[in-house]
């Protein structure tokens, strides 16, 4: 077998392993290392020792000598090079501190305020609820960037209020599993960071570049939620004087000063930094992270157990991204070692794809891959196959990037691993069926697409704010 | 053996959640950073070298305790559909055809990379400040000894889980909001309807 044949047999192998449910990370070490050893297998280096012993050199040097040169082989050096390089990662340090933020915003009790705010002054556009359902989620999912805090809370206070305004089960579903996943796409997103780490790209034009087709998203979540609700009444009644109170508007700008405005302050101010080259990504988090903290002592959320889970399960989180880093890098540089990415790229060549084909379909691969797996896995293992084909298609990496983000928005919504859809399901009222919930989601899906149909067609949503702020 | 178990979860547990508050020292250092430099114009030298090695230490030696949690990520979309004890079988297979010798090359090679950094009292090159880094590199010797450890009791709890059917979890004080919403509203929903 050629080597090139061997990386194939690695990839296969791979992800053949991956249906197996063991934890990605270990599998992907123990199989970068296996196949790395071969080849990097050096048969000199392997007997060098073991040839220099003596004639009558005893047993025990004899074997041990013999294992040592079994060990002699650099896979093993590029292994915990690989590791160190994960550990010693600048883009990667502000990882833990914006989960730490999202962790801390998330239990500052902050998400019931924001709702009955909106609630309120959303009251004369129609489908008021939903719309505020929407943007809550929206604002609240920016800031912690973690969706299932955010379905589950807002499935909790959202849902019901909705349901008991005779919203339509499955319109109101998807409303909030649609606007929790926001989290991951709208910067300052973990999910960015993760990609520039695994892409080189540089985070800042990343984030930059993903605010417009944002706001895109959010734009046409709303425009759907809205549309619907004037064209189909009965789905989004208008609330009765009791379930929305009318309020005078001077308690309802002091609501909206203390609920809406100090997290969207936060959100920006972690993000201008960003932007305005103020601060690097890590120093803008950890400045977040110390807003949230003040956040959540002036909203008497501030206790020590909950301190303590959000330090914990911080560390949990970034184990589990960076482990999964720790086993890919080794893999990857193996696999391209082998020659992989050579013939992945000569098979591509071969296919005599227009570049729009070719995005077309990696975008449809990644889509499909959402449905059983979730981003984490998504960017860090599958995207990095096709990175080293886009110039190839003279594809920008800030452009795929940002369609990838947009189509990740999809494997939450989709079944069978449709992980939104399932945390709203663990907290709804029996009488919602997951069936329904779906259904709410499909109109979603198809804002998902149609945002990233005008992105290709409109590119400049993607490259104007980054080309303007940087120069291109 | 389930006393085995226990010891390390807990050992784990504990290594993870005393490097998991380095995330205060990261977010502290860091603004004292930021401060430094706009208020008192005089950036330190050491920001950088100091973060990313409380990031390193930090999700390396929680990689033991994330392990005992069942957190690290699975594609488990067929898994999570077998019997325990089948998911129990297959895992037992795994841990010994994968995680043992990725883990104890982790800790062999680790150990000589560690040993030559040690020797001549390696210093990071990103900064003149000459921060330190031989204990950093050491880091991946201690977190694979943990992993070690914890992958014995891994491999226990497939035994146990393949002799009960069930999974035997480890004690566990802090909940993700969404686990724990759902634990909750199930919860609620017995007692609705018993």
């Amino acid at each position: 077998m050629t080597d090139p044949q061997v990386a194939l047999l690695m990839l296969g192998l791979f992800i053949v392993m991956v249906f197996l449910g063991f934890p990605i990370a270990f599998t992907l070490m123990a199989m970068g290392i296996g196949f790395g050893y071969y080849a990097y297998f050096d048969e000199r280096r392997q007997w060098r020792a073991f040839n220099r012993l003596e004639e009558d050199a005893g047993w025990w040097d004899s074997a041990s000598t013999y294992a040592e040169g079994l060990l002699n082989n650099r896979i093993f050096d590029l292994f915990i090079n690989q590791t160190y390089t994960v550990m010693s990662n600048e883009v990667l340090t502000a990882v833990p501190l914006f989960l730490f933020m999202g962790y801390i915003v998330e239990r500052a009790n902050i998400v019931d305020r924001l709702f009955s705010t909106l609630n309120i002054a959303s009251k004369n556009v129609p489908g008021s609820m939903g719309v505020a359902a929407l943007i809550t989620c929206a604002l609240f999912a920016t800031a912690t960037g973690i969706v299932g805090a955010v379905v589950t809370l807002m499935g909790l206070l959202a849902l019901p209020a909705m349901l008991k305004a005779r919203y339509d089960k499955s319109f109101a579903s998807g409303i909030i599993c649609a606007g929790g996943t926001l989290g991951i796409l709208i910067p300052p997103s973990i999910m960015l960071i993760v990609y520039a780490a695994a892409s080189n790209v540089s985070i800042v034009r990343l984030y930059a570049a993903a605010l417009l087709p944002g706001f895109t998203l959010v734009g046409l979540y709303l425009v759907y939620v809205t549309g619907r609700s004037i064209l189909q009444p009965s789905a989004a009644p208008r609330p009765s004087e009791d379930e929305v109170p009318d309020v005078p508007g001077i308690k309802l700008l002091f609501m909206i000063l203390t609920s809406f405005l100090p997290l969207a302050f936060l959100i920006l101010a972690v993000l201008g930094s960003i932007l305005f080259g103020l601060a690097t990504p890590t120093e803008a988090a950890s400045i977040g992270a110390l807003g949230g903290i003040v956040l959540a002592i002036a909203y008497r959320a501030m206790k020590w157990q909950r301190l303590r889970e959000s330090v914990y399960l911080t560390a949990r989180t970034t184990a589990m991204v960076c482990w999964l880093f720790v086993g890919s890098y080794t893999f990857s540089s193996v696999f391209s070692y082998l020659g992989g990415e050579h013939v992945i790229s000569e098979f591509v060549q071969g296919l005599d794809m227009s570049p729009i084909m070719f995005l077309l379909m990696a975008q449809v691969i990644i889509f499909l891959l959402g449905w059983p797996l979730e981003w984490s896995e998504i960017i860090i293992i599958f995207v990095p196959i096709f990175l080293p084909l886009l110039p190839l298609f003279e594809i920008d990496p800030l452009f795929f990037g940002i369609l990838v983000a947009l189509n990740l928005q999809t494997s939450f919504l989709t079944p069978p691993m449709a992980m939104s859809a399932y945390y709203l399901k663990g907290i709804a009222p029996p009488e919602v069926k997951l069936t329904q919930i779906f259904a709410g989601c499909m109109p979603f899906l198809i804002c998902v697409f149609i945002s990233m149909a005008l992105m290709y067609i409109f590119p400049n949503i993607v490259f104007y704010l980054p080309n303007l702020m940087y120069g291109s | 053996m389930i006393k085995f178990i226990r010891f390390a979860d807990a050992l784990s547990a504990w290594f993870g959640k005393a490097f998991a508050w380095l995330i205060i020292l990261m977010a502290a250092g860091t603004g004292y950073e930021v401060f430094v430099r706009y208020v008192l114009n005089s950036p330190t030298a050491w920001a950088l070298d100091v973060s990313f090695i409380l990031y390193g230490t930090l999700f390396m030696m929680a990689g033991a305790y994330t392990l005992s949690r069942g957190g690290h990520v699975r594609g488990d979309f067929l898994y999570r559909l077998w019997q325990p004890k089948n998911q129990a079988k297959i895992d037992l297979v795994l841990y010994f055809l994968f995680f043992f010798p990725g883990v104890s090359a982790m800790i062999v090679s680790g150990w000589k990379y560690a040993e030559r950094s040690w020797r001549y009292g390696e210093v990071s090159v990103n900064s003149p400040a000459g921060v330190p880094v031989f204990q950093f590199k050491t880091v991946i010797v201690v977190a694979g000894v943990l992993l070690f450890i914890q992958g014995i009791a891994q491999v226990m709890r497939c035994i146990h889980c393949m002799r009960t059917n069930e999974w035997l979890e480890a004690e566990e004080d802090v909940f993700e909001t969404e686990d724990l919403l759902m634990a909750q509203h199930a919860e609620a929903e017995k007692d609705a309807h018993p």
